[in-house]
């Protein structure tokens, strides 16, 4: 019956040309709540983890460990239409409401699963749910919330938790020139005591010849996944903000099969390099206007694009917190320890020195206007949530510098990330209408300043 | 240019949230009348009556309206309309229309609150309220409830404090529990309403002032025929503002403007539809006229 359908699905035109190498990078995650939930079925040690910029992510897979990333399934809740129940369930333990999306619904999760449910995965989890896990590993990067939701988490399930600490983002500060070592030695440190607590867990010893293997696949991930977005410099730019959503996991949690995951982003490139070459555009019209997008992104609403794409709407870039910078040249460092070290600290400071040379307080302010610069944006679609304010804080910020500096004009669209009820699309759509009237003026001023975009 | 101006016209519709409107322009963009009515829940049946009724105000019949553009939260609800434009966009083309020169807008609606950047009159820059009534005409009805008035006499009352109350409360419903929490205090009456004014104004030049207010200032909106209103945004703004004769029809004037400069655009460029009759031999003098 599927085969007779099919056909008549691929005929009608689709808003957005997504790439087709997208789509094996969205199954090697799948495969991960697969293997997950076999694994815990076995009686083997699961993991969940949350977002830590990968100091976290290699020592775990090197030990053989099966995880899962909690934000990340909660994305999938979100974008199949299951969120609800879930955030209402939080709400009901006591959770306040604004409190961040992800930690809402996958505290509803677990509160459905250990107080509701007998332990057993609750039947209106997407994706076959997330298996209980044996160990949380939590983060202090990015904001309180995260490690506070961990905390809770682990409560439901009596399960440790372990949480690495990453130097403070947002600060100059950290890029003295003698607080680099320091905060490397900081993070070497951090990491030993991480990788002991895990063999004496789990009653094994660490793979370091695994680990050091693993850092080098992660690096060169990082590097194809830097040169496909370099790509979407171009007009028409070759790939969708949705396109990026949907491969990114593989690159920001390394989830998936790692060696897999480096061929699909290969493949990626090798897709994407064509487009450029034959000039396909990420969208099925033509491309009146590149738009950026901040910060994170309605993982409920990720239709609406079409509806942004159909008037012309490209996006040309997004979310710089998913995004891994290039990695630095650690050919000459030896121990692998310090090797991810440094791979993980240079997300935090990457951007400072730039923002240094250009007189800039926020380096996420900073940026965005490289972004706004290279990928010639015409408007940045800003989306702040109520229930996050690491994300949001700067928006005002990168909001005004980017008036000011480049003339490049913002859409503030208030929503959330799981919460949809906060989300309005009809009105949304107005305001883009009117918004094309002002990138069409700022183009005219940036025009008359003599900016090439 | 005289003969066509005698022939052709255009409407702009706007079906707002609480209030719809509709107006019609000559060819030379010169408004010959306009017609305000409730919104109601059925927008098609209300988009028919706005029509039937601007058309028999301005003495013009269905087929000498070369063009019809539909505008406000119901402007999909408008089968007849050629094109739908958003609101936004509609309002800094009729606010340009009464006042050139104007450089910012703030709108104040039933259930919205705008503020528009407006340049050699087009739409440069906006910011809408978000996801709250608190700074909207929503407000003003949920005090008028309260207080057991009428709308159209609160700002009269109001302009008689001269120390208003302090309304803290961000919140419509909590604002609502202030008022009464005023009223059993013995708060003079004019004072609360004052107080009320201040408190919309606040929230509302709070996000004027994102977009960095340039005078002159143009106040749009029903909530703009409120003297009270008027008083408190021009103490918060601190400058005056300047409001139309009648602050509702701007969305559909600069609707019907917009409806005039699509129209000559398409017969500009020979892609104009003929299908209606009297249409017809205006568009021919046009074209003979232009060629």
């Amino acid at each position: 019956m599927s085969d007779s359908v099919a056909p008549a699905k691929t005929e009608q035109k689709r808003a957005i040309n997504r790439l087709k190498s997208m789509y094996p990078l969205r199954n090697l995650v799948a495969q991960d709540y697969i293997n997950t939930l076999q694994a815990s079925n076995e009686g083997k040690p699961t993991v969940w983890a949350m977002l830590n910029y990968w100091e976290g992510d290699l020592p775990l897979k090197a030990m053989g460990l099966n995880i899962v990333y909690p934000e990340n399934y909660s994305t999938l809740m979100a974008s199949s239409g299951t969120a609800e129940p879930f955030l209402d369930a939080s709400d009901s333990d006591g959770f306040p409401t604004h409190m961040c999306g992800y930690g809402r619904s996958t505290i509803g999760y677990s509160f459905r699963m250990m107080k509701q449910n007998d332990g057993k995965i609750p039947p209106e989890a997407p994706m076959g749910g997330m298996a209980k896990p044996t160990l949380l590993l939590g983060s202090g990067i990015i904001c309180d919330a995260r490690f506070k939701w961990f905390q809770a988490l682990s409560r439901y399930f009596d399960a440790p938790e372990w949480c690495l600490e990453m130097p403070m983002m947002g600060t100059f500060e950290g890029t003295e020139p003698d607080l680099e070592e320091y905060q490397v030695k900081f993070l070497v440190r951090e990491l030993r005591d991480f990788i002991a607590f895990l063999e004496k867990l789990l009653g094994k010893k660490m793979d370091w010849a695994k680990l050091e293997e693993l850092i080098e696949v992660g690096i060169k991930i990082h590097e194809t996944c830097w040169q496909i977005h370099e790509l979407r410099k171009v007009s028409p730019c070759p790939m969708h903000s949705t396109d990026f959503w949907s491969s990114m996991p593989p690159a920001l949690f390394f989830a998936g099969d790692m060696y897999e995951a480096l061929k699909c982003y290969q493949d990626m490139l090798t897709e994407v390099q064509e487009r450029v070459k034959n000039k396909v555009a990420a969208i099925n019209y033509p491309e009146k206007y590149r738009i950026v997008f901040a910060e994170l992104p309605p993982w409920h609403s990720l239709k609406f694009f079409d509806n942004l794409a159909e008037m012309g709407w490209n996006f040309v870039y997004e979310s710089y917190g998913y995004h891994n910078p290039r990695p630095p040249d650690l050919s000459k460092v030896s121990d692998p320890v310090e090797k991810l070290a440094r791979l993980s600290r240079n997300f935090v400071f990457n951007v400072h020195p730039y923002a240094k040379a250009d007189g800039i307080e926020n380096p996420i302010v900073e940026t965005y206007l490289r972004i706004a610069k290279g990928w010639k944006a015409d408007g940045l679609f800003l989306h702040p949530l109520i229930s996050c304010r690491a994300a949001s804080a700067g928006l005002r910020s990168v909001q005004d510098q980017l008036q000011k500096r480049l003339d490049v004009p913002t859409l503030w669209v208030e929503g959330d990330i799981i919460d949809k009820r906060v989300f309005n699309p009809q009105e949304t759509l107005a305001r883009a209408e009117a918004f094309e009237q002002t990138m069409e003026h700022y183009r005219k001023v940036r025009k008359s300043r003599g900016l090439d975009w | 240019m005289d003969i066509i101006a005698s022939k052709l016209f255009f409407t702009g519709i706007d079906i707002g949230s609480t209030m719809s409107k509709a107006a019609v322009v000559d060819a030379e963009g010169v408004m010959l009348g306009y017609v305000i009515g409730p919104t109601g829940a059925e927008h098609r049946r209300r988009a028919n009556m706005v029509m039937e009724d601007v058309l028999a105000k301005c003495g013009v019949s269905l087929d000498e309206i070369a063009y019809i553009i539909s505008t406000g939260y119901g402007r999909v609800n408008v089968p007849f309309a050629d094109k739908q434009v958003t609101e936004l966009t509609c309002h800094a083309r009729g606010v340009a229309a009464l006042f050139p020169d104007v450089r910012t807008a703030i709108d104040i609606g039933g259930q919205d609150a705008k503020v528009l950047k407006i340049k050699n009159g087009k739409l440069v820059d906006f910011l809408t309220n978000d996801k709250c009534a608190a700074g909207t005409g929503r407000f003003l009805e949920v005090a008028a409830e309260t207080l057991g008035l009428e709308l159209n006499e609160m700002g009269r009352i109001s302009l008689q404090s001269d120390t208003p109350v302090k309304i803290n409360s961000l919140c419509t419903i909590f604002a609502q529990q202030e008022i009464i929490a005023s009223l059993s205090e013995g708060k003079p009456l004019p004072d609360i309403l004052a107080g009320v004014y201040i408190a919309i104004a606040t929230r509302v030049v709070k996000l004027a002032r994102q977009l960095k207010v340039e005078p002159p200032v143009v106040f749009t909106g029903g909530v703009a025929k409120n003297g009270g209103m008027v008083k408190a945004i021009e103490a918060v703004l601190g400058m005056p503002v300047s409001v139309p004769p009648e602050p509702l029809i701007t969305g559909c004037l600069g609707a019907a403007i917009l409806a005039r400069d699509e129209a000559f655009k398409l017969i500009n460029r020979g892609e104009y539809k003929l299908q209606k009759k009297q249409l017809s031999e205006a568009y021919i003098e046009f074209t003979e006229k232009t060629r």
